[in-house]
């Protein structure tokens, strides 16, 4: 890290500019604090609009209690929390296997999945919702939330760790005679852990904001996700007509990452970092 | 005797430690890959095929033809010209200077090329394209990323340099910087077509004291594209400054401190030390944007439905509008198979940079 002291100027224009980084996201939890009747004619009320000053929370009651938004931010929950479950047992299990234990096809195998890396949501959707058409299987849950489980990073960044294990940790464990099975259960997960907190924390982050697959499998409102539900809100976006409660649900919508971000940033650093580190 | 021995080897604990990730990977993957391809060299009609499974009909390379052929092509030197002119008498001034210097490995002698190809062939070639907004929706999405990846590495390398310290300070701007990256593409859309908005976007209350009038952001062809790039810088900043502040760190302290005691002091520390030392970082975060921006389609898809026009229609959204709205999946997978041979140029690219960065 750099000790020395910046130079004044640098201090104030690097501060200013995080205030106005800031205002955006400020200003739509301002709004969806104001009541709609305001709104309707001028979202500059209080210093702009960056104060919610007439105060209330009538936006989030009435989003709460009428309308799709809780059972899409329930189904977001769901796919989200489902697919982070997946990935985490797949990516460990096949991540302990191709780093530390040597079976025929392993040299195969595993660069095929790296090359899985390459492949974008993008350039797989149309086959994907093809074959889901096949199978009758869109508009459920599980259909939102299987494709994720099959990107391979989670097995690569398991993979990773588990290479960077001493073997000393596990000879004395073969010695006694323990299989695969147990070296994995009682010597390898609790030495994963963190790891896996990591992984589950950014796959949860991409899962709830994930956008096309959700855009295109869910046709039916009742299994949107709340960021589909939000993207076909944003549609009758004109009339300013409930423009409290349009940010109230963009809040609502980022509010679980939101929380993962404030308790948990270091995690999705570290994500972040080793997920591009190859 | 035999099965046990079997179920205690390798090669089955091998497999079956894999199996539970190979059934989602191979179906959910893997297959639709290379299923991808297979129906892009079909015509064939989503709606058509559900009713009649016989409907799609095999056509080789037509899609593709159609896709990026066309009549008369020929080539000159107008379009553009002045664009061309500079860019490639840019690219040819590095490159001699860097050859000069002896300080070129294959990705650079990769990236000259292709940007000389791009530049004199690809841009000066004229035609009755039979797809022409294909050729809109690529330029559209060159642009973006032409202007986004830039803009992005540029702030955040700034930023990464003077927040990398320690301190309440820092600490809490890293922060700022980094929040608007975990939020969903929709709630981004959200947010900036509000600051946008004409009546009463945040833009329009700053200018409304002094009497100016807020432009129309998301429907003036002139300013559409650039509305979208200033709200993905916002929204993708704090990743790039992430993969600085970690290049960072990597820098011993003794080339910093060494530079400043030779009296190296701001933009020429900058340039002289920081830079060079991180470049390796730099080209890799710049890839990684390039790739991850070229498919970019929540912000057109949601701020201005491509508009006005098609002047902020891009690829992704192209193929999606293609498969879904025209029902047209083996067009559309011709289009998805373009562009994954378009990112792949970028990921080879990557691979050796990260390569000799090893070596």
């Amino acid at each position: 890290m750099n000790q020395r002291a910046l130079p004044r100027w640098v201090f104030i224009v690097v501060t200013a500019a995080a205030v106005l980084w800031m205002i955006p996201v400020v200003w739509m939890l301002s709004l969806s604090l104001q009541p709609n009747e305001l709104l309707s004619r001028t979202t500059a009320n209080t210093f702009l609009g960056l104060v919610p000053v007439p105060f209330t929370l009538d936006n989030f009651r009435a989003i709460l209690s009428i309308g799709d938004t809780p059972r899409w931010f329930m189904n977001s929950m769901i796919v989200a929390g489902t697919s982070t479950f997946l990935v985490l047992a797949t990516s460990t299990l096949a991540g302990y296997a191709f780093a530390r234990i040597r079976f025929t096809g392993r040299s195969i195998v595993y660069p095929l999945i790296l090359a899985g890396l390459m492949v974008p949501e993008q350039v797989v959707f149309i086959p994907l919702y093809v074959m889901f058409a096949d199978w009758d299987a869109h508009n459920s849950l599980p259909t939102l939330a299987l494709p994720r489980v099959a990107l391979p990073i989670g097995v690569f960044l398991m993979t990773q760790f588990f290479k960077d294990i001493p073997d000393s940790l596990e000879e004395a464990a073969r010695l006694e005679g323990c299989g695969h099975a147990r070296i994995f259960w009682s010597i390898m997960l609790p030495l994963a852990t963190p790891m896996m907190m990591t992984l589950a924390i950014i796959t949860f982050l991409y899962s709830w904001n994930d956008y096309l697959w959700p855009l295109v499998s869910a046709q039916r409102t009742d299994f949107f996700t709340i960021t589909v539900g939000l993207a076909k809100i944003q549609g009758n976006f004109a009339q300013s007509q409930g423009l409290g409660q349009l940010m109230a649900s963009g809040v609502l919508a980022s509010l679980p990452v939101i929380i993962l971000f404030l308790m948990f940033q270091k995690h999705i650093l570290r994500g972040i970092a080793l997920s591009t580190d190859k | 005797m035999r099965l046990t021995s079997f179920l205690q080897s390798d090669n089955f604990s091998g497999w079956a430690f894999i199996l539970p990730y190979l059934i989602a990977f191979v179906p959910l993957l893997l297959w639709p890959f290379i299923q991808g391809f297979w129906m892009s060299l079909h015509e064939w009609n989503l709606l058509a095929v559900t009713f009649n499974p016989a409907a799609k009909e095999f056509i080789g390379l037509g899609n593709y033809v159609r896709l990026m052929g066309g009549d008369d092509i020929g080539w000159s030197l107008q379009p553009m010209w002045s664009f061309r002119l500079v860019v490639s008498a840019l690219v040819v001034a590095l490159y001699v200077r860097s050859v000069r210097r002896r300080a070129l490995g294959y990705s650079h002698h990769l990236m000259a090329g292709l940007t000389l190809f791009t530049t004199v062939i690809l841009l000066g070639l004229t035609g009755d394209w039979y797809d022409s907004r294909f050729w809109i929706v690529v330029r559209n999405t060159l642009v973006f990323v032409a202007w986004v990846v830039p803009v992005t590495t540029t702030i955040a390398l700034l930023l990464a340099i003077a927040l990398n310290r320690e301190g309440r300070w820092a600490a809490t701007l890293r922060s700022v910087f980094f929040f608007s990256q975990i939020l969903s593409v929709t709630v981004v859309t959200l947010i900036w077509q509000l600051v946008y908005g004409v009546r009463n976007g945040f833009i329009a209350n700053v200018l409304a004291p002094f009497g100016i009038d807020s432009p129309n952001w998301l429907t003036d062809d002139q300013l559409a594209m650039g509305a979208i790039v200033a709200a993905t810088v916002w929204w993708s900043v704090g990743f790039a400054l992430i993969l600085f502040l970690a290049g960072l760190q990597q820098i011993p302290g003794e080339r910093l401190e060494a530079a400043t005691l030779d009296g190296a002091e701001g933009w020429r520390k900058i340039v002289q030390i920081i830079v060079p030392s991180i470049i390796r970082t730099v080209q890799f975060v710049m890839i990684m944007q390039i790739v991850l921006h070229f498919q970019v389609f929540g912000q057109s898809q949601l701020m201005t439905q491509g508009g006005p026009g098609d002047a902020t229609n891009v690829w992704v959204r192209y193929i999606y509008q293609t498969a879904f709205r025209d029902s047209e999946v083996g067009y559309a997978s011709a289009m998805a198979t373009v562009l994954f041979a378009f990112m792949m140029i970028f990921s080879l690219i990557q691979f050796w940079v990260t390569k000799r960065q090893e070596s």
